[in-house]
């Protein structure tokens, strides 16, 4: 538009040749510019649910397109949504099996979450007590994060047999992990003011973890209640590849409709699945927002 | 008499008020070597306003820390009443996660004021400081001003008989640094408590004070100690009284060879 300073010319001729003569001046006036309208609640709604769901539809448009180059004879690897259709979501059987199976899946994901997060709490606490429990118990905790889980389920089926107790521990080992490391940096984050002002009314190491650290660290901890939630499904389903006696959940319906060659209902059982597995993240990023709403930042509603 | 020191002392009468504070020859090393505070003796008096001005990082804020009993000295003696002790730390320090009448609340909590009790000097103590309305307000919905009036009316919630403030105001813009410190004024007028100031203002220090302590460079000293010779209560104008612009630069001069001077 204009310059304002030194042409490029006048910067690189060198000391030798500086000037004192003051730069020739081009002035430009620049006119207002309004911000644009608020938008209506009705819109800000929309904003958020369109571009997700466009998104989306180019995913589903890249699916017609890779499934319209298969060979016919191998199109049963992604039936089309007719199909899924007519051969799946509309047998009442089907949906009831469904719905049945993915009540198993989350009885196991949420009792191997009510195994992992009290368990995950109590060792952020421990690791938070102390310098030397931390020391002694964080490399640990890593060390079982870093064993492959899928290569000790074999191990633990010998151990524990095929009922609801193998799965629970599955999960559990899979979701464990994120809770007290997402603790412990919360409460290690607390204020240091907060705690000398609690530390002069001569209060408690107990008074200060539950008055101060753990308000203080729940929003942390919801981020990884977040991870470990949506985790506890995938685990869950993982779980229940490997133990396909008796009545099961989705992973077992997923393996069975393989083996029956029900592609249309593997589809049906893997979207349910992830369903399953987003709703429980949006429940509980639902219940973190609303809990710090108030006062913590990340609660703070989306402009 | 009230406070002994290597620096001259200032002609003064013989205070006879019981001492509220009395340090004897403290001292106070880090672990790490670091000789925080060189040694320090001073006595300040029931009722007494102190500021301690110093350049940064002479060890203002561990006197006070000392003094509180956060933490230890490593030599001397600190001779104080804790049970009743008001603190006020450089930013508000109100945990976020409660309103403000929880936050008032807090110290009584703490103490096992029973429920009611604590509800109703809460609600005085956030009238006293003009946060009228806000009680059911976060903090951070608040102002930087008014965060400090809230942790101000959390420690007056204790009616505290020895006040100490480390650097409260000092994050404030001019005008309402200057407005809480005539509220802190009536406040300190009202209730009757002995106070320990630390300030990074000259201005702030006399203003609100009986008696100026200037510290030397790390590790930190009493190099020289002003008694203002104004009374109570004191008016805004005051700033602009001869005398008081005198002792500023006077104070100034000090602090300038507290920085610079090799000591």
């Amino acid at each position: 538009m204009s310059t304002i300073s030194p042409t490029a010319k006048g910067i690189n001729s060198g000391a030798g040749s500086m000037s004192n003569s003051t730069p020739t001046m081009n002035t430009t006036t620049y006119q207002p510019v309004p911000f644009s309208k608020p938008r209506g609640p009705l819109s800000q709604v929309a904003m958020v649910v369109i571009p997700p769901l466009v998104v989306f539809a180019l995913f589903l448009v890249l699916y017609t397109w890779v499934r319209s180059g298969l060979e016919p004879h191998r199109q049963f690897l992604m039936p089309s949504g007719s199909e899924l259709w007519h051969n799946a979501f509309a047998l009442p059987e089907i949906r009831y099996e469904l719905l049945t199976r993915a009540l198993t899946t989350i009885g196991i994901a949420l009792t191997g979450l009510a195994v992992s997060i009290p368990i995950g709490i109590l060792l952020a606490v421990i690791m938070f007590r102390a310098m030397i429990l931390e020391r002694a118990l964080f490399p640990n905790i890593v060390a079982m994060q870093s064993i492959p889980t899928l290569a000790i389920i074999p191990l633990i089926q010998t151990a524990l047999g095929f009922g609801m107790l193998p799965k629970v521990l599955i999960v559990a080992k899979f979701t464990l992990f994120a809770i007290p490391i997402t603790l412990l940096l919360g409460l290690k984050s607390v204020d240091r003011g907060i705690i000398d002002l609690f530390r002069l009314q001569g209060a408690r190491w107990h008074t200060i973890l539950f008055k101060a650290c753990f308000p203080s660290a729940a929003p942390s901890l919801f981020a990884g209640l977040r991870i470990a939630a949506s985790l506890a499904v995938i685990s869950a389903i993982v779980s229940e590849l490997f133990f396909l006696a008796g009545r099961g959940g989705l992973g077992q319906m997923i393996i069975n409709s393989k083996i029956d060659f029900k592609y249309e209902q593997m589809y049906a059982g893997l979207i349910t699945a992830t369903l399953l597995s987003v709703s429980v993240y949006i429940i509980f990023t639902w219940l973190g927002n609303r809990f710090f709403a108030g006062w913590h930042e990340s609660g703070a509603p989306q402009t | 008499m009230t406070v002994s020191a290597g620096a001259p002392e200032p002609a003064a009468m013989e205070d006879t008020r019981p001492a509220a504070l009395t340090f004897d020859k403290v001292s106070m090393r880090f672990p790490d070597g670091t000789q925080a505070i060189g040694e320090v003796s001073l006595t300040i008096r029931q009722g007494e306003f102190v500021s301690i001005v110093g350049p940064s990082g002479c060890g203002k804020s561990t006197l006070l820390k000392i003094a509180s009993g956060l933490f230890p000295q490593t030599t001397g003696t600190v001779t104080v009443d804790r049970s009743h002790l008001g603190y006020t730390f450089q930013d508000a320090t109100l945990l976020p996660w409660r309103k403000v009448l929880g936050n008032v609340e807090l110290l009584m909590e703490l103490r096992g004021y029973p429920k009611e009790e604590r509800r109703r000097i809460a609600l005085e103590q956030i009238s006293l400081v003009g946060l009228d309305g806000f009680a059911n307000h976060y903090p951070k919905r608040l102002s930087g001003g008014m965060r400090m009036r809230a942790s101000l009316a959390r420690s007056l919630s204790l009616n505290p008989t020895v006040f100490m403030f480390d650097e409260p105001f000092g994050a404030l813009d001019e005008i309402t640094r200057e407005r809480l410190n005539d509220e802190l004024l009536s406040l300190y007028m009202r209730k009757g408590f002995t106070g320990l100031f630390i300030t990074h203002s000259i201005s702030e220090a006399v203003y609100l004070s009986s008696k100026v302590i200037v510290m030397s460079r790390r590790p930190g000293t009493i190099l020289n100690v002003y008694d203002i010779p104004f009374g109570f209560p004191r008016s805004p104008e005051l700033r602009y009284d001869p005398v008081f612009t005198e002792l500023c630069g006077e104070i100034s001069v000090s602090l300038r060879e507290a920085t610079e001077g090799g000591a």
